[in-house]
């Protein structure tokens, strides 16, 4: 092969096979949260008051003796503990609900209107009476997760049940399938892409949901730092809390979404063909 | 083996009433290849759903060995068109085929021995780890062949199989079911809106006119050898003969 028959694209890659191109994604996040911080920090020291909006430097001075004392982990972890039992209940009880509203008639017939009207109940409306109910122990926060979940699991897997193509079922079905083996082997399957989806949106919301939950009827937890940091006027503190937010929602989404990949990677990858 | 009785289907009621099927005799013997011919709407894939058991008919009988078809069957599998749609996309090719045998309650020790030789009849021995959707169309209608082989069903009902290949796929995929059809014997109903393929294929092909109220018009005794070559005059002729018959009707 001489040198003007070599494939174009070969010395253009060889030349930008770099730390670049291998990281250009993690590079690029990277770079673009470094310019905000310094773009944050560069508005609140000459702009706008500090007091109100207290810049990077500013809050990570204050986050740290919350780290080393371990205040803010402890506030994490009972949110979070909120947020996972809310949202695996509420999973688990709208999958189960959701399959049988999918494949059996009357039970859809029955239960939709009811479920049409209560999902426009936010988790929180739900909070005064989640109150009254359980009080302002850990009890609420779980219902109030639980409900956030349940309505939003609950929608996207009767769809997808219902969706199960009907070729694939009689396909089955022929081959000798029993009702059940259907169900278990095809037509669960088949909806998985529409639970995990459902799953997805439902964390996200389950992270917004119990914020409001904690800054009404809380005694800890990250919407009780907000809400006690404001009562207080430390806004230094504030903008921890809703610093830990941010990382705590992306980080867990990720984590969804490898563990999704890892273990349901064959359910999902299908999609295009169908 | 596989008896119609003037088998009619009507959907709807009253004024949206429609008449599809009227009146369909039909008689497959054992190890026939017969192909139901005729243009889109004519009724072909309704009637092969009532043979499958995925839909009644409205008036008449079918019957198969004898006894009146209730449900779908696993003697009679159905081959669908739309391969990616009828296999299961999360499972390879060879876990597609075991997927048959495990619904089917086949011992577990005789699935490799059975999976092996399915999959090594329509040549995708090499191809086994495979998904359906890294598969070619072609390769997607092998698969479910070796699927519905595997659980040896007595008949096979095929809905417009190879419709949606090119034209030299199809070619090979004529030569891959003559083959398979040859060795094991098995009886095989199938429905295509193409003279050539009928012509090709079917022992017996059964003309059917356009809805609403379809019916067998005229069935042809093919007899020609296999293979066969359209280009040759007895081919040709029937071929013509189809044609004609099949415009005129209108």
């Amino acid at each position: 092969m001489t040198e003007e028959t070599l494939p174009i694209s070969a010395p253009v890659g060889a030349a930008k096979s770099s730390v670049w191109t291998r990281h250009r994604g993690a590079l690029l996040f990277a770079g673009s949260i470094a310019i905000a911080f310094a773009a944050w920090q560069f508005l609140s020291t000459f702009v706008f008051n500090p007091f109100l909006i207290p810049p990077p430097l500013v809050v990570f001075e204050t986050m740290v003796p919350m780290v080393k004392s371990g205040e803010i982990f402890r506030h994490v972890a009972i949110s979070m503990a909120r947020v996972g039992v809310g949202f695996v209940t509420g999973s688990v009880a709208a999958v189960v609900l959701g399959v049988l509203l999918g494949r059996i008639r009357v039970i859809n017939e029955l239960l939709d209107p009811v479920i049409e009207l209560l999902r426009y109940l936010s988790p929180t409306a739900m909070i005064p009476i989640a109150v009254i109910w359980f009080g302002i122990g850990e009890t609420s926060k779980y219902f109030l997760i639980f409900w956030g979940t349940f309505f939003i699991v609950l929608i996207n897997t009767t769809a997808g049940v219902m969706r199960a193509p009907i070729i694939r079922q009689r396909a089955a079905e022929c081959l000798g399938a029993s009702e059940l083996q259907i169900f278990l082997l095809v037509v669960i399957p088949s909806a998985a892409p529409y639970i995990v989806t459902g799953m997805r949106i439902a964390m996200a919301s389950s992270f917004m949901s119990i914020i409001p939950a904690e800054i009404l009827a809380a005694d800890s937890g990250i919407g009780f730092l907000l809400q006690q940091s404001s009562v207080l006027l430390q806004t230094n503190r504030i903008f921890v809390a809703l610093l830990t937010i941010c990382v705590l929602g992306f980080v867990f989404d990720r984590l969804f979404r490898m563990a999704v990949d890892r273990m349901l990677s064959r359910y999902m990858s299908y999609i295009a063909l169908t | 083996m596989l008896a119609l009785r003037n088998v009619t289907k009507v959907f709807g009621a009253d004024a949206q009433r429609y008449i599809a099927l009227d009146g369909i005799n039909l008689e497959v013997s054992e190890g026939e290849l017969v192909c139901l011919l005729g243009p889109s709407g004519c009724g072909k894939s309704t009637l092969l759903n009532i043979l499958a058991g995925f839909d009644a008919a409205s008036d008449g009988s079918v019957h198969f060995q004898g006894a009146p078809v209730r449900g779908a069957g696993k003697d009679r599998v159905m081959f669908f068109q739309d391969a990616g749609a009828a296999l299961l996309p999360w499972l390879s090719a060879e876990e597609n085929v075991r997927f048959a045998l495990r619904v089917r309650k086949v011992p577990k020790p005789e699935w490799p021995a059975i999976i092996d030789k399915y999959l090594a009849m329509v040549d995708l021995a090499e191809h086994r780890r495979k998904f359906p959707a890294q598969l070619s169309g072609g390769m997607r209608q092998r698969l479910q062949i070796a699927r519905a082989l595997a659980v040896e069903p007595k008949v096979l009902l095929m809905d417009e199989p190879f419709a949606a290949l090119d034209a030299l796929t199809r070619r090979r995929m004529h030569g891959f079911l003559l083959d398979i059809w040859r060795r094991t014997g098995t009886t095989i109903v199938f429905v295509t809106h193409d003279i050539a393929e009928a012509v090709t294929l079917a022992d017996r092909i059964c003309l059917m006119s356009v809805g609403p109220g379809s019916r067998i018009t005229e069935v042809i005794d093919v007899g020609l050898a296999r293979p066969r070559d359209l280009a040759d005059p007895g081919a040709a002729q029937l071929f013509k003969r189809v044609e004609a018959l099949l415009t005129s009707e209108k």
